[in-house]
């Protein structure tokens, strides 16, 4: 039974199994496996495509395998994506001009509250 | 002064956070405007003809992604046809069939009606991802040289074709 409950609540984290990646050595299925959770399904978009049945998702599943397959690297794979999808495909944004702010803001807050906190005394 | 520096703070964030609420980004923006159409070599609908990337430059043209299977190109469909018979106006549509099957959508176009001064088929949806494409129907406008100028996401109507994109055919008629 706990095991059964422990299962449903997995659910959510479970990678879609593609039965096409057999052909690929263990650290090409892993650079696929990486890739796919962290580009973004854009039709459901609060998905990753590894996580999305979306038809489009499967379709990039599948352009990724095979580039991969072709020994592409992940850089190669994510910019092939950005250039047709945009920035927003990716989860993680690229460091540049228009998300400077995005990157570095957490280093400023965190500047701004040490230096509120040595204000006020903590140490 | 001192105590009005955290409501600054907060007013700022507060700003910038809502103005993202209320700017409607439902369409995302293409990173393929001001560059050439991707490179394809697609059949046409129906034929055994090959029709490539190159046979699209020379005029300046719509070329709209569809399917029989997409619920917003049975909307947008009246609206293609009453296009493409206006003389004034004057623009090839090129249809690309995405994910379809040929038969379907000959009947579609049998029934409905046919926009397009050429159909091609692409049946896995390669050309599609080189064209960005991520929900039919989506309508891009290029030019004579094949640069991409515009892309419109979703049905067109006589609403937002008049407001997008005809200024954007004038202007590039000039």
């Amino acid at each position: 039974m706990k095991k059964v409950a422990l299962m449903y609540l997995l659910l959510p984290f479970q990678v879609v199994p593609d039965d096409l990646n057999t052909n690929l050595t263990a650290t090409q299925q892993e650079l696929y496996q990486g890739i796919i959770q962290e580009v973004r399904c854009l039709v459901c978009q609060n998905q990753s495509i590894a996580e999305s049945n979306a038809e489009l998702a499967k379709d990039l599943r599948e352009e990724i395998f095979q580039q991969v397959e072709q020994g592409r690297n992940e850089a190669q794979v994510k910019s092939y994506l950005q250039e047709r999808y945009g920035d927003f495909v990716l989860y993680e944004p690229s460091f540049k001009q228009s998300t400077y702010f995005l990157w570095l803001s957490p280093i400023l807050i965190l500047i701004l509250i040490l230096g509120w906190l040595r204000k006020i005394g903590v140490f | 002064m001192k105590r009005l520096l955290p409501i600054a703070i907060f007013l700022g964030l507060f700003i910038l956070l809502a103005r993202s609420l209320f700017v409607p980004q439902m369409d995302l923006p293409s990173p393929l405007i001001g560059k050439q159409i991707p490179s394809f070599s697609l059949n046409e609908l129906g034929k055994s003809s090959t029709v490539t990337h190159q046979d699209l430059l020379g005029d300046i043209a719509l070329i709209n992604i569809w399917a029989t299977w997409c619920v917003g190109c049975e909307i947008e469909h009246d609206f293609l046809v009453e296009l493409s018979l206006d003389q004034d106006l004057d623009i090839p549509i090129i249809g690309i069939n995405w994910k379809d099957r040929d038969d379907l959508a000959t009947r579609w176009l049998i029934q409905k009606g046919n926009p397009y001064s050429k159909i091609l088929s692409d049946p896995i949806g390669n050309t599609a991802i080189d064209f960005g494409v991520y929900g039919a129907p989506e309508t891009f406008l290029i030019d004579d040289q094949g640069i991409i100028h515009y892309k419109h996401i979703g049905p067109m109507d006589r609403q937002n074709f008049e407001q997008d994109i005809l200024p954007r055919i004038v202007a590039l008629r000039k």
